[in-house]
Order: C-alpha cells, then sequence, then structure tokens
C-alpha cells in the first residue's frame, strides 16, 4: 500500500528559496509540499548530532531541517546536488536518516549529475506519475521568474534597509512579501506580490546619504545566501548603517552563469576553475574592487576546500584594489557575541578609514 | 581544442616535483615522461617536520594538513629547479573526480608564492570538460620546445611505466596476503596521506613494530577496485574514494582489522569514512585522524589498544584467551 499513499514532498531549507520549491512542487507536478519551520537553535542541535565530524556546517544545517520536514509529516524527502561535498549530501543523508529509523522516499537530484533533461522530468515523476509537462515546463519558467524577483527584493531590501527612516518599515515589506509568495498558487500572484514589493520599498522613505559604506559579502554558496546559517550577517550590517551588496544568488550562480566568461575576466588572480563557486566570489571581490568598496566579507563554513582555496587570491585583490577585507569561517559552534564584535570592529574601521580618505 | 602552444619553457632544463599529493599517485608517470624527453627531475626531500612547518606557515589554516605539506615541499624546490610541475587535474571523467584541492593547485601555489613568484610548469586534466590526459601531456611537450613526436613516444613510455609499477605493487601485495601470518591490517588512506614520511609511515611502522603485517589499500589493483565500489555505492564522486572503499571489499575478509587514516579536515574522508562506517559492520574499524602535532604517543596509544581488541577477536573473544 505504500507506494499508493500521497506524497508529501519536502526540500531541506535553504536560505528562501523553499518558497519557490514549493510553489514548483505544488502548481508544477501536483504534489504536496510539506514547508517545515524555520531553522532554530534545535535544528542545527540535531543535524550536528547525527552528522560526521567534520563535515561542512550546510551538511549540519540540512541534515536537521530534513529531520524537522520528516517530523512534520513529509514521507518523500529531494536532495539537491552539487560539484563539492553536495555530489555525496544525498547519499549519506539519506543512509543516516534510515539509521534513526525514518521511512521516506528519497530522490537524489544528484543522481541525474551527468544525465540529459528527459532523465529530471523522469525524476519528477516519480512524484506525480500522471504529471502534465506542458503545465510543468509553464510551472518551470514561471519558478525562474519568481527566483530572479526575489533575488532583486532581497538585494533592495539589503541596500536599503540600514537607512530606512522607519524602524522595520523594510522588513515589514520583505516579510509581507514572503508570505504572499507562500499563499500564491498562480503565476498572477506570483508577480502581484513582486510589484507590490518593489513598489513599496522604492518609495518607503530612506534618509541614505550621498556616498554611503559600501561592504560586499562574497563566498561558499550556502553558507552566504542563508541568513540563518551565516547568523544574519546581512542584517547586523546593514543595520549599522551600510549598504550590503551579494552577488552570490541564485540568478547569478545558476540562471544566468557564464563560468568561462567570467574566468576570463578574473586574469591572473585565477588561471584555472578552482572550485564550484570560486569563479564567482573571485569575480565578485575583483567588481567590489572595481567600484571602491568600503569593505569586502569573505564568509564560509569550515573547512569548505573550494572557498579556503580561493582565500589567497581574495588577500591579493583585497591589496590590488586596497580594500579591507574580513574573513569569517562558520561551524556549528559560531555565536553571535563573537560575529557582534567582529562586525563592529570591521564596522569602525571601514567607517574611519572612509572618513580620512574623504 | 587548440594544441599549438608556444613553447614558452623551452629553455627549462630541471623540472621540480613536489613529493607530495599525487606524486604519490602518478610519480612514476611524471618522472618517466620528463626524463624521456631528455630533463632532468629535481624531487623534494621526504617530508620532515621543517618541511611541514613551512607548509602550515604558507597555508590558510583550514586547508588539509595534506595541502599544507605539498606548499612545504614547494618551498623545498624553489631556487633547486627551473620550473615546478603542478597540474591542474579536475577529474578523470564522470563519477571519476578529484578533490576540490587538485583543481585549485596551481592557482593556489601562485598565490602563496606571491613574492617569489617561481616558475610553474602547469596543465589541466579536466575530462568532462573535454580535456583528456594525452592533449594535456602533448601540450608540456611543446611548451617544452620538443616535438610531437618526441612528446608522444615519451607519454607512451610513461604510461607504460606507470601500468608496470602499478600491477608489480598488486602482486607484491597479492605475495603478502598469501605468505603472511599472524594479525594483518589494512591501512585505508589517501595515497599522499599513506606514502607521506611524516604521516602514514608512522602508524604502519608502529603497528609492524608490534607484530602486526600491514597492508596498503592503494596497492589493491585502481580498475578492480573501482568496479568492486559499485556494489557499494553509485554516488561516490570521488575517483580515491572509490578505489579505497573497492580495496576494503575486495581485502576485508583477509584482513582482521582496518585502520582508516584521515588528515584533518579531508573534505571527501569526512563523508566517506562515515558511510564506511556506517555499512561495514563485520569488521574492526578504527578511524585515524592526523593533524600537525608532533610526538607518536597518542597514536601508540590508540593502535595498541586497537591491536589489543584484535588479538582477543582472532582467539576468539575475551573469555578464551589461554
Amino acid at each position: 500500500m505504500a507506494t499508493v499513499r500521497e506524497k508529501k514532498v519536502a526540500f531541506p531549507r535553504m536560505a528562501h528559496y523553499n518558497v519557490a520549491m514549493k510553489y514548483f512542487i505544488e502548481q508544477g507536478l501536483g504534489a504536496t509540499y510539506i514547508m517545515q519551520p524555520e531553522m532554530t537553535r534545535r535544528t542545527l542541535e540535531i543535524g550536528s548530532r547525527y552528522s560526521p565530524d567534520f563535515i561542512c556546517a550546510p551538511f549540519k544545517h540540512t541534515l536537521g531541517s530534513l529531520i524537522e520536514a520528516l517530523e512534520c509529516g513529509a514521507n518523500t524527502i529531494v536532495a539537491p546536488g552539487g560539484p563539492c561535498r553536495l555530489a555525496y549530501y544525498g547519499e549519506l543523508e539519506q543512509q543516516i536518516l534510515t539509521d534513526l529509523g525514518y521511512e521516506f522516499e528519497f530522490l537524489d537530484i544528484a543522481e541525474l549529475r551527468y544525465s540529459k533533461p528527459k532523465d529530471y522530468v523522469k525524476l519528477m515523476r516519480k512524484l506525480n506519475p500522471k504529471l502534465s509537462t506542458p503545465k510543468m515546463l509553464a510551472a518551470a519558467a514561471e519558478t525562474l521568474r519568481l527566483i530572479q524577483h526575489m533575488d532583486e527584493i532581497e538585494e533592495l531590501y539589503h541596500q536599503n534597509m540600514g537607512f530606512e527612516a522607519e524602524d522595520g518599515s523594510f522588513k515589514k515589506a520583505y516579510t509581507q512579501f514572503l508570505h504572499a509568495l507562500e499563499r500564491a498558487t498562480s503565476g498572477s500572484d506570483l508577480r502581484k506580490a513582486y510589484a507590490k514589493a518593489k513598489d513599496t520599498m522604492t518609495h518607503l522613505p530612506v534618509n541614505k546619504p550621498d556616498h554611503p559604506l559600501r561592504v560586499g559579502i562574497i563566498g561558499e554558496y550556502y553558507t552566504v545566501m542563508d541568513s540563518f546559517s551565516n547568523l544574519n550577517l546581512e542584517e547586523k550590517l546593514a543595520k549599522m548603517g551600510t549598504e550590503v551588496h551579494r552577488w552570490m544568488n541564485i540568478s547569478n550562480r545558476n540562471i544566468g552563469y557564464n563560468e568561462q566568461n567570467l574566468l576570463a575576466g578574473l586574469g591572473e588572480y585565477s588561471k584555472y576553475v578552482m572550485g564550484p563557486t570560486t569563479v564567482g566570489t573571485l569575480h565578485a571581490a575583483m567588481r567590489y574592487g572595481e567600484r571602491h568598496f568600503d569593505g569586502i566579507i569573505h564568509v564560509k563554513s569550515f573547512g569548505c576546500t573550494p572557498e579556503v582555496d580561493a582565500v589567497p587570491a581574495i588577500q591579493t585583490i583585497g591589496q590590488d584594489y586596497k580594500v579591507p577585507l574580513l574573513f569569517l569561517s562558520y561551524d556549528s559552534q559560531t555565536s553571535d557575541t563573537g560575529l557582534n564584535t567582529r562586525l563592529e570592529a570591521f564596522y569602525d574601521m571601514i567607517s574611519m578609514r572612509k572618513k580620512t580618505l574623504r | 581544442m587548440k594544441l599549438s602552444k608556444p613553447a614558452d619553457m623551452a629553455s627549462v632544463r630541471t623540472i621540480g616535483i613536489p613529493r607530495a599529493l599525487l606524486y604519490h599517485r602518478y610519480g612514476v608517470q611524471w618522472t618517466t615522461f620528463f626524463e624521456q624527453l631528455g630533463l632532468t627531475c629535481v624531487l623534494s626531500p621526504e617530508t620532515d617536520r621543517a618541511i611541514m612547518d613551512q607548509g602550515t606557515a604558507l597555508s590558510i589554516d583550514e586547508s588539509c594538513l595534506s595541502s599544507k605539506i605539498f606548499l612545504g615541499h614547494v618551498a623545498a624546490l624553489i631556487g633547486n629547479c627551473d620550473a615546478i610541475f603542478i597540474p591542474r587535474i579536475a577529474n578523470y571523467g564522470e563519477y571519476r573526480d578529484m578533490c576540490t584541492k587538485f583543481h585549485a593547485l596551481p592557482d593556489l601555489t601562485r598565490h602563496a608564492f606571491h613574492d617569489q613568484a617561481p616558475c610553474i610548469l602547469d596543465t589541466e586534466v579536466d575530462l568532462t570538460h573535454k580535456r583528456p590526459e594525452k592533449p594535456a601531456f602533448l601540450e608540456l611537450g611543446l611548451r617544452l620546445g620538443k616535438t610531437k613526436k618526441e612528446t608522444l613516444r615519451a607519454y607512451d613510455a610513461a604510461c607504460k611505466a606507470q601500468e608496470r609499477d602499478e600491477k608489480q605493487r598488486a602482486k607484491a601485495l597479492h605475495v603478502t596476503l598469501k605468505k603472511s601470518s599472524g594479525l594483518r591490517i589494512l591501512l585505508v588512506g589517501h595515497p599522499y596521506v599513506l606514502r607521506d614520511d611524516y604521516l602514514g609511515t608512522q602508524p604502519a611502522r608502529i603497528l609492524t613494530e608490534m607484530g602486526a603485517t600491514v597492508l596498503f589499500a592503494d596497492d589493491w589493483s585502481r580498475n578492480d577496485a573501482r568496479k568492486a565500489c559499485r556494489s557499494f555505492s553509485n554516488m561516490i564522486p570521488w575517483m580515491i574514494s572509490r578505489e579505497l572503499v573497492g580495496a576494503i571489499l575486495s581485502m576485508k575478509d583477509k584482513v582482521d582489522g582496518i585502520v582508516l587514516l584521515t588528515a584533518f579536515p579531508c573534505g571527501p574522508d569526512s563523508m566517506i569514512n562515515e558511510m564506511i562506517i556506517r555499512r561495514i559492520k563485520d569488521k574492526p574499524i578504527l578511524q585515524l585522524t592526523l593533524d600537525a602535532q608532533s610526538g607518536t604517543a597518542g597514536l601508540e596509544t590508540r593502535l595498541e589498544s586497537f591491536v589489543d581488541i584484535l588479538h582477543y577477536k582472532k582467539e576468539g573473544g575475551y573469555g578464551n584467551r589461554s
């Protein structure tokens, strides 16, 4: 009987992108999506408890959020693949969850690493055998646009929230936007939510100086995008009164990504592709340098090999463009207080530096 | 793909090869290739405390111990050769990836030695992006000012020498498996951990002194091991990890215990070792993580207690010891 039970699909938590996943699974595939609660201290605790010792922190986060999804009643897990350790996340998570006694169906996108688009449809059919391909494709296109809209709104949010005239006004608009997306059942719902959020955010009163402090955030895919993993780094920084920029998001790294073009632009800094996100990281660092940013913060989880290897190149970029750098490495023990202290010191340094330079 | 590259390294006479990382896997191929082309290979000395300390000073502290040691070896070569050979080896095809460390190695070294700016002879092997090994070596030869014919002949000889070496090692392993008596322990780890004079040879020496026969997982035929790994997992992306798992599966019934050696914090091992421990339940397994600490007392204690357990087990459990 197990095969006919209703599919309740879950995906590990990652930044705010789960609403896009929910839209695609429900509207495109016609399956039920289980949205686990936002990650908390507990998520990380249970995730770390069952994870291997020196695995990267995103594994602990995603494992914890999968356990929470199973607790919420999910019976089918979709795991993302990737080009680094991510490629093996799926199999190990499946093993750990099975050893813990959970019963579930597991679809590992990493299995399709070298496959053709046809195989992706095959995988989706496992979620809904009566899948309508045109409907799925329409929803896929809608989801991609949704992700780009989300990234655009998030950029607006991080670049302006630090200068809001009314405390919390940007946060409110952003939260309303995310809630509207979660409730959306059609493309027009999505577009309406986007238009409203964009309109609100561009018209909210701000007290922004002509030359605000600008900080660029670069680094490892998951930790740099997921605000729970990076302890709300961007909001903290913005709140001190800076404009926070981040190149890394799904729109830039996955949807409109051309690795060879970006690599060619890196010149002496990187002759080869050093790792899955390093080209993007170095590209962003160079752009921030060229635009005379006041600081660059590099974010990664402890032991992330590709990003660790990029650090010497980032240091060279920092020297060449004379941009102050801050390197942050996160693991499951990182505390809020430690981060605050380092951010305050960095902020004080770059703001004094700006005053001296002007 | 364009093969014609200017012979920008034609004046190079001596090639430095760091005795670290993939040298322990492809060393025979590399040295034979350059020697066949009429060049002299300079190898850095065996790893010692000084090399490791220097490598650690040059590295980002979160890098894995093996890559820190690598930079120490590069430092030892600077000034003793015309160019240092550091290839970018990304993968040998689908599901035959190398750790991303090897993707970054040429760029990483260049930035680490920013001030000295050593001459680095690099090339790229990346089959999933249509860069196979043969054209990569051909490009090397042309850059060194050799003809296409000379280079291909050298490459051919290099591959044969490498194959011969692998066969010999596999044969020697089978002889040991057949002849040895007493406790047999399988040492499992990346070749650059097992074969490094500062890392893997320490536990091997301690175990031999305790009277055990030590077998190295990387001696097992690489092709056979990759095939054997399929029954364990189809998803492992890393080629060396696949071979190690395959070697464990092929040999586990012939040994008394398995020691997993890891250089802290190795990315692939952090996941694969966990999987090995979760899936292979019928053999005692000891997981040892090596870091930059000096002194072997801790290592000895752990190995001694592991050997004790294996002895008890072999004699039929705790109650049956005579």
